[in-house]
């Protein structure tokens, strides 16, 4: 492989859409490294009692991007006939045990069921149990072969589990998995800025969330997205929460219609400002859902809401305008403080992250473009914020729920009346926004209420165009 | 999704429980049951190893019945010894489900039969526990998901053009045990009245997704859905909402009326078993858009050419398909082939 450097030869990645992939670098015949989705994996989880080792399975699923086919615990009361039931059912290709300090007898229960229910098309099975369990769970797995591993609670046995899972979705090509690719652009980033650094990538199929600062990365990927995985999000948000942020009425079967078929049709175009807002309330909750899902799996979920540089990617950060990329990730997220929203240009980012997969570092350098620099506030009375840039100072009051948009010039720098603080930032190509709504966001819920408040929202960062124009 | 004349392979899932199923290299034909079983009730835990003083995989040796083997209460399921014989009976009558490492067995009561039909006319080129796999010919037609258990029967124009509405009123109980092809879209009402007449499934263009949602659950997605019991079938052709049949899928559909065929829902694939030179699709495939609110798709008949970029309302740019309707994204239409 060709490595890239700042001033050496560029490696040529390929990099897969929802149907179709892109080549980016020199090479015509062929590429270095190929970024892909991987295949699906579904996965059982079978742990015990203790809400330590639930999160720390659930976690470790987000982690490999992994889809929870079936989740049993020594909790529960059914059968082993039902368990087994359920497992032939969910048809599983990698099982995680996790057995509790003793409770032995109840997690061999489990394996029993999942012997007797998959023994015929065994799934690769993961274990985390003491020594003297560990025997016991053998003989019940007998013949399923299994491997032990450490425990999913710690950041070791964790990164075990999801090498093992993303090794079962890689398949035998060599390739680079989009979710590997977007946690070592997050590296990459919050090295070279030496902040905490949040990347979201939002696609046709997947969504992650990757949070790093310093050693630490704090990853989270599921399998909804704005195409083909645009029906899970409506099946696990619900379609209620996707259409409460479309800026217009739609009846929710035709809403429907739309995203079952957008989700059969890879790389589909949104010609219609209506199908833009679809594609945009979908990211918002596919975004949302993640966060939710991280945060029951005891992710630190405010390390992800507080991240200081948010970057989008993927479609996200594709949209026509970058205020539509800001909006979809202030309104999913849910962020608080300040942030410098950024996002990633046409796939340099993941081609980075690919890199750095395989080399030591990489160039991560003019991979972003500066969007807005976010101010998220919960005034308890009116307030002022003062936005100095190149063009002078622009003093505004802020009153609670107010969305606004101070557009910048050059260097720009935010402070709020009573605060000491400074923030600043350069380069924004839409300036500083104001964010006074609260959290969590609270929408009415009736449609007539609702739209206006949408409305206005997308109006106040001028991000939706209007039929026939922009707005 | 254009007709076909293949070897085509089905998979079709066993639930826990069989008892009989078809042996590799058996011929069968769509509609055949390829496995039968039982469905489980509730289970009891039966101590045999350990009564019998033998080691857990000592067991099988010394049992009277094989796994799986449907038992009566107090029948010997395990015996040792002759003169001071140890034994173990079934407490409950049910099937041998099961036995644990630690040589119990478990027991459980029987509640319900099913068995699973084939859905290609072929071979069974493997069989286990959980899946069997048939390899066969026939005339294919692959939509874009189905939903409902596998049906079987022969196939039915239930409209007389592409573009109509397969509507309640044209269904009755004479179409008992057929397959209805509608047209461009089919409303849940249709399909509920299809299914309560007896019919065995529904094919057509699109289906409201709402209507699939009433129908199939609120989990019902834009993928494929196979399902057991008592279920309408549907398979969508092409998408959901409205999606009028193109002529070249459309016409051998109405040609190969009253042909025997099968719908797998599984992989979303009609299956008609006619002869290879029973139709002849036209060598060239059809193209099909979606429309631009994406609530509806429909073929492109006439003559198109690929344009040059351009930005749309929503300030999407795209290079396009100019159409005699004005330009489509040239990633919004797509070959049937």
């Amino acid at each position: 492989m060709t490595v890239a450097t700042t001033a050496g030869p560029r490696a040529t990645v390929d990099v897969a859409h929802e149907a179709t992939s892109i080549r980016i670098g020199p090479r015509t015949d062929g590429a270095d490294l190929t970024v892909t989705y991987g295949e699906p994996l579904r996965l059982a989880v079978l742990v015990g009692r203790d809400p330590v080792n639930i999160a720390a399975a659930h976690a470790a699923a987000l982690g490999a991007n992994a889809d929870i086919v079936a989740s049993l615990g020594t909790a529960g009361t059914a059968s082993l006939v039902d368990r087994a039931t359920v497992l032939r059912e969910a048809r599983p290709q990698a099982a995680l045990v996790i057995a509790d300090k003793g409770d032995t007898s109840a997690i061999v229960e489990l394996v029993e069921a999942l012997r007797l229910g998959c023994a015929s098309h065994p799934p690769s099975v993961f274990v985390h149990a003491d020594e003297k369990a560990r025997v016991r769970i053998a003989a019940s797995a007998s013949p399923m072969h299994f491997e032990a591993l450490p425990s999913p609670a710690t950041a070791g046995g964790r990164e075990a589990i999801v090498a093992r899972l993303r090794a079962l979705r890689r398949g035998a090509g060599d390739v680079v998995l989009r979710d590997e690719a977007i946690e070592s652009a997050a590296r990459a980033l919050a090295a070279a800025s030496g902040r905490a650094t949040l990347v979201v990538d939002v696609t046709g199929a997947n969504t992650s969330l990757v949070c790093a600062s310093g050693a630490t990365v704090i990853a989270a990927h599921s399998h909804m997205g704005i195409g083909p995985g645009a029906d899970r999000v409506v099946a696990r948000a619900g379609l209620d929460r996707v259409r409460r942020w479309i800026p217009r009425p739609i009846d929710a079967p035709a809403l429907l219609e739309r995203v079952f078929n957008r989700a059969r049709w890879p790389d589909a175009v949104a010609t219609s400002p209506l199908t833009l807002a679809l594609e945009m309330s979908l990211a918002r909750e596919a975004i949302a859902h993640l966060v939710r899902d991280a945060r029951r799996a005891g992710l630190d979920v405010d390390a992800i809401r507080g991240a200081e540089i948010v970057v989008a990617t993927g479609d996200l950060a594709r949209f026509p305008r970058p205020a539509q990329t800001a909006l979809v990730a202030i309104d999913g997220l849910a962020g608080e403080g300040t942030q410098l929203i950024t996002r990633e240009l046409a796939d340099a980012l993941i081609v980075q992250g690919a890199i750095a997969t395989r080399a030591a570092s990489a160039d991560v350098a003019g991979t972003t473009e500066a969007i807005a620099l976010v101010l998220t506030v919960a005034p308890k009375r009116s307030t002022t914020v003062t936005v100095t840039d190149a063009n002078g100072t622009v003093e505004e009051r802020v009153g609670r729920g107010a969305l606004f948009l101070v557009p910048t010039t050059g260097q720009a720098q935010i402070a709020l009346s009573g605060q000491t603080e400074r923030y600043t930032a350069s380069g924004l190509s839409l300036g500083v926004i104001v964010d006074a709504r609260g959290r969590p966001l609270e929408l009415p819920q009736r449609d007539a209420e609702r739209v206006p408040v949408i409305a206005r929202w997308y109006s106040a960062l001028a991000a939706l165009p209007i039929d026939g124009g922009a707005a | 999704m254009t007709w076909q004349f293949n070897e085509w392979h089905t998979t079709h899932a066993l639930p826990l429980g069989a008892t009989k199923r078809a042996e590799v290299g058996a011929r069968v034909r769509a509609g055949d049951i390829i496995a039968s079983g039982t469905t489980y009730g509730s289970a009891v835990r039966v101590a045999a190893a350990r009564r019998l003083g033998v080691a857990p995989d000592d067991l099988a040796r010394v049992m009277r019945v094989p796994l799986g083997a449907e038992v009566e209460k107090g029948a010997i399921i395990a015996r040792t010894g002759r003169r001071f014989a140890r034994a173990v009976s079934a407490p409950i009558e049910g099937r041998v489900a099961h036995i644990r490492a630690d040589g119990d067995l478990e027991l459980a009561t029987i509640v319900d039969r099913w068995t699973v039909r084939a859905t290609l006319d072929g071979i069974v080129k493997s069989s286990d526990d959980s899946e069997i796999v048939i390899e066969g010919f026939a005339w294919g037609l692959q939509g874009v998901a189905a939903y409902g258990p596998d049906a079987f029967g022969d196939l039915t124009l239930a409209v007389e053009t592409a573009g109509m509405e397969l509507q309640p009123s044209r269904i009755d109980v004479r179409q008992q045990g057929r397959i209805l092809v509608g047209g461009a879209r089919s409303g849940a009402e249709s399909i509920a009245r299809a299914h309560a007449c007896g019919a065995a499934a529904v094919v057509a263009g699109a289906v409201p997704a709402s209507g699939l949602r009433v129908l199939f659950g609120d989990d019902t997605g834009a993928h494929s859905k196979p399902m057991r019991g008592d279920m309408p079938t549907v398979l969508c052709l092409l998408g959901f909402g409205n999606a009028p049949l193109p002529a070249s899928l459309f016409a051998p559909l109405a040609e190969l009326a009253g042909t025997r065929a099968a719908i797998h829902s599984a992989s979303a694939r009609l299956f008609v078993f006619a002869a290879r030179d029973a139709i002849r699709p036209p060598a060239q495939s059809p193209s099909l858009a979606l429309v631009s609110d994406w609530g509806a798709l429909r073929p492109l008949e006439g003559s198109v050419t690929l344009g040059e970029e351009m930005a749309f309302p929503s300030e999407m740019s795209a290079r396009v398909v100019v159409t005699a309707d004005g330009p489509i994204p040239a990633a919004n239409v797509r070959s049937l082939a």
